[in-house]
């Protein structure tokens, strides 16, 4: 039977190694801990990095898309005008008594050639979606395929409209900009609805067409499935979420939710 | 002279401290000079005390020892915390009234001829409860600034202090009746064989810290 020393040395033994035992815990659970926290602070700079590119190469495709507007507009409408004008009064004598009719109409086609390019001149204004709020920048974009004809758009709104940090902006008026070019390239609607739904904390963006529709589990194989892809992998780096559900000749609709911060 | 072998790791960790002093105040940690020098000079007088002044124990090297490191392990504690001016304030005053119970008890409660293990676990509580402090910020600072606790020399030195302190606050708090009854642990004083490990363990964690220290210095 072991003495009273004998037992009194064991138990302090028993208390300094429960205590180191605790403290080690203790250490090995702040080490995690940090652990975790580095693990948290990657994944956020990576998820950051992700995001700066992205929107880098969001706003190169609206420029570019911008551009080639630009390139369709005057060439279809200020280069036409122009040219109509510049025959209607290259067709004036210096002899010949002046056709004031003509002259008023070639007037009036000048005109409208100003009137196109001071519009376009404002589309052109850099980082002009930037002065918008995403409801004017979408229906500009509307205008412009209404302008081009042979598709009915039609955009709705419910709830308050919210302000929506910048960056977030210009991805989700990208991400209505592809959905609206797949529309217009792929899907052959006679219809197009977007329609925006303000919460508290997000917005909700629904474009729905009523054109050809496509089966989701063969899209990454169209060539509509890079879009599609772009699609969601820009409402996840904006925090928010997308679903895309279509069925052949149901037509499509595409859900976007982006919160506002 | 007598020296243990803990004692050699003691002297080591000085001379590594004055070697890497640049990296150390690099870290603000500068204040471990002073405090190793007077470790080591405690330790080599407290292990030759008896022998060479003829009296029956060293405790009085040890009770100036706690008069003497206190306000130094407390500044030390103060430039690893980073805290703002009111945590200073805080800190302050609360190592006032540590110096000034340890002074107190030395005097007029415990006296210098006995060992004062109400400074002893005063001092090892207030080490406990800085340390794991210091810790706990290391690992929950902001995002941005969070490195590997491994690589951080602040967490060698405190993760070494907590041990120390948690072995330290068990055998110091019962020092005279380890004495007294001779307690021993393969044949070795358990008193010292606890501290003598505690120790190696505790100046060992300081040199690896100190390397840190300088390596990221350097860097």
């Amino acid at each position: 039977m072991p003495d009273a020393k004998e037992q009194i040395t064991t138990t302090i033994l028993a208390v300094v190694l429960v205590l180191l035992f605790f403290g080690v815990l203790f250490i090995m659970m702040l080490s995690y801990i940090n652990f975790r926290r580095r693990q948290t602070a990657r994944e956020k700079k990576a998820m950051q990095d992700q995001f700066d590119q992205q929107l880098m190469q969001t706003r190169l495709e609206i420029q570019e898309q911008t551009f080639r507007y630009l390139s369709e507009e005057i060439h279809d409408h200020v280069g036409q005008l122009l040219s109509l004008a510049k025959i209607q009064l290259s067709s004036f004598k210096e002899q010949e008594p002046i056709d004031f009719p003509l002259l008023k109409e070639a007037g009036g086609h000048v005109a409208r050639a100003l009137q196109d390019l001071r519009s376009l001149a404002k589309g052109l204004h850099a980082g002009h979606i930037r002065h918008f709020s995403i409801r004017e920048a979408v229906d500009e974009e509307v205008q412009r395929i209404r302008k081009a004809g042979g598709l009915t758009v039609s955009v709705t709104s419910e709830g308050d409209e919210q302000k929506i940090k910048e960056e977030k902006q210009l991805i989700l008026f990208r991400i209505i900009q592809e959905c609206l070019q797949n529309c217009l390239k792929h899907a052959a609607a006679t219809n197009i609805n977007i329609g925006f739904t303000w919460y508290s904390e997000q917005l909700r963006v629904r474009v729905r067409d009523d054109g050809l529709g496509f089966d989701i589990d063969q899209a990454p194989t169209l060539n509509s499935g890079i879009g599609l892809e772009n699609i969601r992998n820009r409402a996840r780096l904006t925090g928010g979420s997308s679903v895309i559900y279509s069925r052949p000749g149901e037509g499509t609709t595409v859900t976007v939710q982006i919160p506002y911060e | 002279m007598t020296l243990f072998y803990y004692q050699y790791v003691q002297l080591f960790s000085l001379l590594l401290a004055i070697l890497c002093r640049k990296g150390l105040n690099f870290f603000s940690i500068g204040i471990l000079i002073p405090i190793l020098l007077l470790d080591n000079i405690t330790e080599i007088i407290g292990s030759n005390f008896t022998r060479i002044f003829h009296s029956p124990d060293n405790y009085f090297v040890y009770n100036i020892y706690y008069l003497l490191s206190t306000p130094l392990y407390l500044y030390l504690f103060a430039a690893m915390l980073k805290g703002d001016a009111r945590e200073k304030r805080r800190l302050l005053i609360t190592g006032i009234a540590i110096e000034l119970f340890i002074i107190v008890n030395y005097f007029c409660i415990q006296g210098r001829v006995e060992f004062n293990t109400f400074n002893a676990l005063l001092v090892g509580t207030a080490n406990i409860v800085l340390s794991c402090l210091v810790l706990t910020r290391l690992a929950i600072r902001k995002e941005e600034e969070t490195k590997m606790l491994m690589v951080d020399p602040y967490f060698w030195i405190n993760a070494m202090i907590l041990l120390f302190s948690l072995v330290s606050i068990i055998v110091l708090g019962l020092q005279t009746y380890i004495a007294l009854n001779h307690l021993q642990f393969e044949g070795k004083n358990l008193y010292f064989a606890l501290l003598e490990a505690a120790n190696a363990a505790l100046y060992t964690g300081y040199s690896g810290a100190f390397l840190l220290c300088q390596t990221q210095r350097s860097k």
